[in-house]
């Protein structure tokens, strides 16, 4: 943990991690709602499946549903960002012992 | 989005890596020549395809209209269902290896040409060369204070940029909603809330990509820039300075010969790097910031024509040709990605032509194995699920086989399905009770009266009394 008052560079939120995490998930996010919608119709969620999804009309659906896939690989990058950075040595991926 | 922030502003933090919005603007000098020429008939073509194929109409609906809402995919005369998802996986296969095969053929021709992200962006600094003019005019405009003519260019970029993201967007949705009934919304102000925010997402995600972040969308968020060099080797065609003619540079007048003056071509006059819109210096070599528009290769011809020296000092060419190599245009790559993609083609090509607009499923009865019926014969019960794929209504037999003795009891009279509807349709076969015993596979067929070619055949199981 770093004890002075500014942290390390490596963990100041830089504007590029706005990308880096908001881009891949939006990629992931567009596979996956292809692919979860081409099986399931959002308006079959709302007839047969549980309370939480009625009053869902398909739009909302699908918006929802790509906005959740977004969200959760949004998270995921985010985890992976901090994890990198936060890696004794800043992350860099020099091989072992070429320090 | 202040314009302000745009600006060249030194990073704060040196050295502590590429930042990502205060990475020094990069002003792309204006240019013609043969490329440029070609870039720009891409992006007419491209936009012009993208903004105006929405409006296309056939057969009284929208010619290219994937129907989120009614979950059907217009495309021209072909009308595909979330069960035609295998055709959607094969053109997306398709595209991937499209992608593989030119990009090993000739490099990016991809990011230079074809990228969303160049035409946007072409199209964005097109506005912004029109509203704040030259290289040197913009760099002078933002360098300066701000006066009414600043406030007054830059205002009108920005609305221009607004207007056309906002277009854009609007665009975008009429491929998913019918276009003419989402213009009829906005001219009304009564988009739907989803409709909207798709409108504002994607006219946002244009405007930040195309206005502000342009070149920066290719250095830090393209994973195809970092991976398209596996696709390459020693005989792709990429855009190359070669240095044995034009080392060591230097300036020297016009018409005096560079080698009796003891230099070579280049006369380092940076014009290669001031038209470039990743703002790289291709005389440092092959980089993966450059995405092969061929801005320099224009640049380049005009000075080696000025200077009348031979043009191609910045050339499309491959490594192999700048080493004194010859080029094989035929090689195991190409060859294996060219053959994936026939065979992709023809198989999709081939599936489309055969497909049958039907689909049949089964599903056994799960609330009873067998039920005795009349006495003496097994009875099993199924549901049915037609789907008709077709545009038009189709009537169709129900035929049970695979059993000696299996008759049909129910449905007797046969299936009418209105266009592009599913139906679901109880069914129930019997079998003379000696006959039963066991599980047996059998299988349902469904032929369309009007069109013999319109049968689809299921199998699934007869389970009569334990033998």
């Amino acid at each position: 943990m770093a004890t002075s008052a500014s942290p390390e560079p490596a963990r100041r939120i830089r504007a590029i991690d706005f990308a880096l995490v908001l881009w891949p998930s939006f990629l992931a996010a567009c596979a996956a709602s292809v692919l979860f919608f081409a099986a399931v119709d959002p308006a079959m969620l709302r007839d047969a499946g549980p309370h939480l999804f009625a009053g869902l009309d398909r739009e909302a659906g699908y918006a929802l549903g790509f906005l959740f896939f977004w969200g959760v690989g949004a998270l995921a990058s985010t985890v992976s960002i901090y994890l990198i950075r936060t890696e004794r040595g800043g992350g860099r991926a020099d091989p072992p012992g070429a320090a | 989005m202040s314009v302000a922030r745009l600006k060249s502003v030194p990073p704060p933090e040196a050295g502590d890596g590429p930042f990502y919005v205060a990475a020094a603007k990069i002003y792309p000098r204006e240019i013609g020549g043969r490329f440029t020429r070609l870039r720009r008939a891409a992006v007419v073509v491209l936009l012009g395809l993208f903004y105006g194929v929405a409006w296309l109409e056939w057969d009284a609906h929208q010619a290219v209209l994937f129907d989120l809402p009614a979950r059907k995919f217009h495309l021209f005369a072909l009308t595909l269902w979330p069960q035609d998802f295998l055709y959607l996986a094969l053109l997306l296969i398709l595209a991937a290896l499209s992608l593989f095969f030119f990009t090993a053929l000739a490099g990016r021709l991809w990011c230079g040409y074809a990228c969303p992200q160049t035409v946007w962006t072409e199209l964005f600094v097109w506005i912004e060369q029109w509203t704040e003019g030259t290289r040197s005019r913009r760099m002078k405009l933002d360098r300066g204070p701000w006066t009414a003519e600043k406030v007054l260019r830059k205002s009108l970029k920005q609305v221009l940029w607004v207007a056309l993201a906002a277009w854009t967007g609007f665009t975008f949705v009429g491929y998913f909603t019918p276009i003419r009934s989402l213009g009829g919304d906005l001219a009304h102000l009564s988009l739907g809330p989803w409709s909207s925010f798709w409108i504002v997402l994607y006219g946002l995600a244009t405007y930040g990509n195309a206005g502000f972040l342009r070149e920066q969308v290719c250095k830090y968020m393209c994973p195809y820039a970092r991976f398209q060099s596996a696709m390459f080797d020693k005989d792709t065609l990429v855009i190359s300075y070669d240095p044995a003619r034009g080392e060591p540079r230097g300036p020297r007048r016009r018409g005096t010969p560079a080698r009796a003056a003891g230099l070579g071509d280049c006369i380092d006059c940076t014009l290669c790097v001031q038209v470039c819109p990743t703002g790289i210096d291709i005389r440092k070599g092959l980089q993966y910031e450059c995405i092969a528009c061929g801005a320099c290769i224009d640049a380049c011809d005009d000075v080696m024509d000025k200077m009348a020296s031979p043009r191609g000092l910045i050339r499309y060419t491959t490594e192999h040709a700048v080493q004194g190599e010859a080029t094989h245009l035929v090689r195991p790559r190409m060859l294996v990605y060219g053959a994936l993609l026939a065979a992709g083609s023809v198989a999709l090509v081939y599936s489309l032509f055969t497909r049958v607009p039907l689909i049949l499923d089964v599903i056994r009865d799960r609330n009873s194995l067998y039920r005795e019926v009349r006495g003496d014969r097994i009875e099993n019960a199924y549901s049915l699920k037609v789907i008709n794929l077709d545009d038009r209504p189709h009537s169709y037999s129900l035929v049970a086989s695979g059993m000696r003795g299996l008759e049909l009891a129910a449905p007797l009279a046969p299936i009418t399905v209105p266009a592009g509807s599913v139906s679901n349709i109880p069914a129930r076969l019997d079998v003379a009770a000696p006959q039963a015993g066991g599980v047996h596979s059998i299988s349902l067929t469904l032929t369309a009266l009007d069109a013999p070619g319109i049968r689809v055949r299921e199998t699934s199981r007869f389970v009569g009394p334990a033998p």
